[in-house]
């Protein structure tokens, strides 16, 4: 910390080593892995089955939903990923 | 504002008033326009050519003045940040320093990933895109080997293409920052490790693992840090140099790119989990890649404060790579960034990295001497003659 700082910063500054240090170490704990990988967990559980619902009722009236275009686009993908190989392996051989 | 001394003439007060007005008028303004968003630095600015390309990965050349050493520097950046960390600012870049010192530098830019990318793993990097590029580089340079020169998982990269490769035409190895025990790194990886989360928990629609999910999880290494910075550019605000690296540095902070799938889930398995650099074997496509075989010099630099890849992380390549008699290590102040920008990369990382690279390389003669010498040479041999 540097002598020509004014007060004011360095309050601030030392306030916020003396509360980071705390979170630092919290964000380290057991504790806080467990409630974050829950957390990540549960959020996983909810949107999935919000998901199937909807795609319940969108499916009842016909309509694609939102995972039907994500399957579609990933199919996409997997398709352009391998065009994508083989025209790199063309280039290889006819550049 | 400094604290006024105990006498002070009139002039002197009249002076220090308008100094503080000026200061005022100057935080104004520069606050004013962080707000609007507008005097964005320019990042990444050095004068460059796109030399190669496949897919999203593309080689860039730096223009320079005379290339005065050989042979090229081809730096691989890291699967999950920009690389114009080390090329931030005019002035504070570590591209632009190693090119004024007369290197012929390369950068191997991984670009964006998006869902066609998330099929590439640690094989199509390492076997694939990096021989192509360094090919690319001794095609356009006419060397036969290069400086490689690997920044955070860019290094694990670099390493692992320098000892898996029999004919890697690699004379020098750079690590900077390169993690090689995982045991050592920060929360998310321990998260990571001890099965808490899964690679799939992080993996998003489009099968990488999102730019926010890896800015969360720096984020999370220092989630105060923030405060002190802002605290730090409010007293500074009327500096527009120090405005400008601020921005920059926040800027290529939360600019972070997806990290492709396949490529993290290999990581997680064999570098987080099994921990495998530390056993000094990982098995790559198919056969296995002993670090110890990279016929190169080697360099491990690392940041004492560096809280991204802490040093106990970074120091076992200097048991793990390449040949123990050419292992040569580095310490340095400062941060992970101290690689790219910041006072302390001035004053030590910048100078001890190229003079390490400038005594590892051969001297380039300017071409003029060289036809001189050249002209000299035969005029010697036809006067023996």
């Amino acid at each position: 910390m540097s002598a020509n700082q004014p007060l004011w910063l360095r309050a601030v500054l030392r306030a916020e080593r003396a509360v980071g240090t705390r979170v630092e170490s919290a964000v380290r704990t057991d504790t806080y892995f467990d409630v974050v990988s829950r957390l990540n967990r549960l959020h996983g559980q909810v949107n999935r089955a919000a998901e199937d619902l909807s795609r319940r009722w969108l499916h009842l009236f016909n309509l694609p939903a939102g995972s039907d275009v994500r399957r579609m686009r990933e199919q996409l993908s997997r398709i352009e990923r391998r065009l994508n190989l083989l025209a790199d392996e063309v280039t290889e051989v006819v550049p | 504002m400094n604290a006024l001394p105990a006498t002070l003439s009139p002039t002197d007060l009249v002076s220090r008033v308008n100094g503080d007005v000026e200061r005022s008028i100057l935080r104004a303004r520069n606050g004013i326009r962080i707000l609007r968003g507008t005097h964005r630095p320019k990042l990444g600015a050095t004068p460059k050519d796109v030399v190669w390309k496949r897919g999203k990965a593309e080689l860039w050349r730096y223009k320079g003045g005379r290339v005065r050493y050989g042979p090229p520097v081809v730096i691989v950046h890291s699967l999950v940040s920009r690389s114009y960390i080390l090329d931030l600012r005019p002035g504070n870049s570590m591209v632009e320093y190693l090119v004024d010192a007369g290197l012929d530098v390369f950068m191997l830019d991984w670009g964006v990933p998006d869902e066609l990318d998330a099929d590439n793993d640690l094989e199509r990097y390492v076997d694939w895109y990096l021989p192509r590029a360094l090919a690319a580089v001794r095609r356009h340079t006419g060397c036969d080997d290069v400086t490689l020169a690997g920044y955070c998982l860019g290094g694990v990269m670099a390493a692992l293409f320098a000892a898996g490769h029999d004919d890697a035409p690699v004379r020098n190895l750079v690590l900077m920052a390169t993690p090689v025990d995982f045991s050592e790194m920060g929360a998310m990886v321990a998260m990571l490790r001890e099965g808490r989360l899964d690679p799939g928990d992080l993996i998003d629609d489009t099968g990488n693992v999102p730019a926010d999910v890896l800015y969360s999880g720096f984020y999370m290494l220092a989630p105060t840090t923030e405060i002190a910075q802002n605290a730090t550019l409010l007293e500074n605000l009327w500096n527009d140099e120090f405005v400008e690296g601020f921005q920059a540095m926040a800027a290529w902070s939360r600019d972070h790119v997806p990290f492709p799938g396949a490529a993290f889930r290999q990581v997680v398995e064999l570098l987080i989990r099994e921990n495998l650099l530390m056993t000094g074997s990982v098995p790559l496509g198919d056969r296995v890649v002993r670090l110890a075989d990279a016929r190169a010099n080697v360099l491990n630099a690392m940041a004492e404060r560096d809280n991204v890849v802490p040093p106990p992380a970074v120091e076992p390549a200097m048991q793990l790579v390449g040949d123990p008699a050419r292992r040569h290590e580095l310490r340095l102040p400062g941060g992970h960034v101290t690689f790219g920008t910041g006072k302390s990369a001035f004053k030590h990382t910048m100078p001890q990295l190229t003079r390490w690279i400038v005594e590892h390389s051969d001297e380039r003669r300017d071409p003029q001497e060289r036809d001189r010498l050249a002209a000299l040479g035969a005029t010697g041999i036809a006067d023996g003659l």
